[in-house]
């Protein structure tokens, strides 16, 4: 093969792949730079750190050390299972997500490091997703989606249900992940006409419908092949993880329909609470007299408004999350 | 395939080849944000920075052209969200979202280009990186190919025998032939996973990987911080000021 071609076939394969996963996935998942405003991915980063520290050092403590490689293993089995196609009908395939199932098979804590880790490497490696929105995309997938699907397993996962909290996890988990990216991108002043927003909300639903009906299907046969694969719903993440998954949920579902239906409704939030004129002062006093010009535009002032109330109930459920496990003992 | 390419790229001499990876990863960061947070004269800004960057990969000795095109994975996402922005009537915020992604990208591959994986997430760790997590994405780049292959291999062992996993209709035999491909690949997995784990044991594992050298943060990497914050951030204030 003459050396041109040899430095373009991997390319073309590269370019096959991206727009094969891109048009499966239908969803805007791994946001990239450039996208987000800069009060949303600097809250969303600030609430990653020490997000990600917990879950770290929650997955060292809950398991044993010979663990570490399995999680990275999982890692990339969650890596190679894209290529693995469900047929769906109509010419069109989809493949698993694997948060949900990494959440039932590691547990919580362990499958959050692994879903970080996949980021990290998707985003240096892979160019897929940006290095400032890591954050958002961290506690989009790696903590929100995660521990949403989570949930219901963590409810119902025991009893009669057993087979619909686990199909439901799988739905939610990529639903809140699909919805908070998209309310980020909404409150970053990303243009999105109403016909296009239901378009992509649509497409979320069926794409989380799949992925629950996958993870369902792929907990059976791993089921048959060995029952120790699951763990038990009860012995992971203490309340302080439903807690968390259940605020996604509530956020993600509030942000998506106050951020599309109410363009204005985070102004008039914003200004009835004061936050955006105490943000704009906190944040504009220490600088120099020509950043003011950026905080009269409005939707950054939206933006910040939004994200400094999105962190901060992030943040108080961290808290109250640690606060329930150190109470507990666990 | 297209990693192995960056893995070569990674593992040159230049003298961006040479810096701590700590500087480089400063340096990248404050590109990104300088980057990001620009507004104002955005257009001769995009210039100047596309300008740097490019300089950079040639005293980095890469294949700029290569690189340039690797970069460009992330517009067929962008491009999306462009034209949804030129519909609505927004084409400049169109521009900028072009390519404030692709020179963020772009920047981003230069480090990864110029830095070993190894090294880089040495570097994080140093930085406070959480250990545990620099472990598990070191695992994760390590088997990423090996279970790739098994999952390739699966394939095309159900294409030889049942035609094409990627029919047109549904079937909930195909699916669930896919399930179970799936709950296999799990427990292989699984299985390598715990080979491993004895593998290194049996090689003296005691909860951490080694490296040859400790990363040694020289005065010439000092200066290269120094010197790219200088001139990234100058080069903004410069055309701020003159617009």
């Amino acid at each position: 093969m003459p050396p041109g071609l040899v430095g373009v076939a991997p390319s073309l394969v590269w370019w096959h792949e991206y727009f094969n996963r891109a048009t499966l996935e239908g969803v805007p998942m791994h946001i990239p730079d450039g996208f987000l405003a800069t009060p949303v991915w600097a809250a969303l980063d600030v609430t990653a750190v020490p997000a990600v520290g917990y879950l770290a050092r929650r997955a060292q403590r809950g398991l044993e050390q010979s663990k570490v490689p399995l999680l990275g293993v999982m890692g990339a089995f969650v890596f190679a299972a894209q290529m693995i196609n469900f047929p769906v009908g109509l010419g069109t395939s989809g493949h698993l997500v694997g948060a949900a199932l990494l959440a039932y098979t590691l547990g919580p804590a362990a499958a959050g490091v692994v879903l970080t880790a996949i980021l990290a490497v998707q985003a240096l490696v892979f160019q897929d997703g940006g290095i400032l929105s890591l954050g958002a995309n961290i506690i989009n997938m790696a903590v929100a989606g995660m521990l949403a699907g989570y949930l219901p397993f963590r409810l119902w996962g025991k009893g009669r249900r057993r087979r619909e909290a686990i199909f439901l996890g799988g739905v939610l988990s990529v639903l809140t992940s699909a919805l908070l990216a998209l309310s980020e991108l909404l409150l970053s002043g990303v243009a999105m006409p109403a016909a296009v927003l239901r378009i992509s909300l649509g497409l979320f639903v069926v794409s989380a419908v799949l992925e629950g009906a996958i993870t369902l299907a792929i907990m059976q046969a791993l089921e048959s092949i060995n029952p120790d694969f699951i763990r038990d719903p009860q012995s992971h993440g203490g309340r302080a993880f439903s807690l968390v998954g259940m605020a996604a949920l509530f956020v993600a579902v509030i942000g998506v329909a106050f951020a599309s239906t109410h363009p204005d409704g985070i102004q008039k939030l914003a200004d009835a609470t004061g936050i955006a004129s105490r943000a704009k002062a906190l944040i504009a006093a220490p600088m120099a007299d020509y950043q003011l010009g950026v905080w009269r535009s409005i939707w950054l002032r939206k933006a910040g408004a939004g994200l400094a109330g999105l962190g901060l109930i992030f943040g108080a459920c961290l808290v109250c999350g640690r606060l329930l496990a150190r109470q507990r003992g666990t | 395939m297209h990693h192995v390419v960056l893995d070569r790229w990674s593992r040159g001499s230049s003298p961006l080849h040479r810096r701590d990876a700590r500087a480089k990863i400063v340096a990248a960061l404050v590109f990104l944000i300088v980057l990001a947070t620009a507004h104002r004269s955005f257009i001769p800004l995009a210039f100047a920075y596309f300008a740097i960057l490019i300089a950079a990969g040639f005293v980095a000795g890469l294949p700029v052209f290569a690189v340039l095109k690797r970069a460009a994975v992330v517009l067929p996402f962008t491009a999306v969200f462009a034209a949804i922005s030129v519909a609505a009537g927004e084409p400049m915020r169109a521009a900028v979202l072009v390519v404030k992604s692709y020179l963020s990208a772009l920047a981003v591959l230069i480090l990864v280009s110029t830095t070993p994986l190894p090294e880089l997430l040495r570097g994080l760790e140093c930085m406070g990186v959480p250990r545990y997590l620099l472990m598990v994405i070191q695992f994760l780049h390590r088997y990423l190919f090996v279970i790739s292959e098994e999952a390739q291999h699966m394939c095309v062992a159900a294409q030889t025998k049942s035609g094409s996993m990627r029919r047109s209709l549904f079937h909930g035999s195909r699916f669930n032939a896919a399930a179970g491909a799936l709950s296999v690949l799990f427990a292989r997995s699984y299985g390598h996973a715990e080979g491993v784990y004895q593998a290194m044991l049996a090689r003296g594992f005691q909860g951490h990987f080694r490296t040859f050298a400790n990363p040694v943060f020289r005065k010439a990497d000092a200066v290269f911080v120094l010197a790219a914050l200088a001139v990234l951030a100058g080069v903004r204030l410069v055309l701020e000021v003159w617009s």
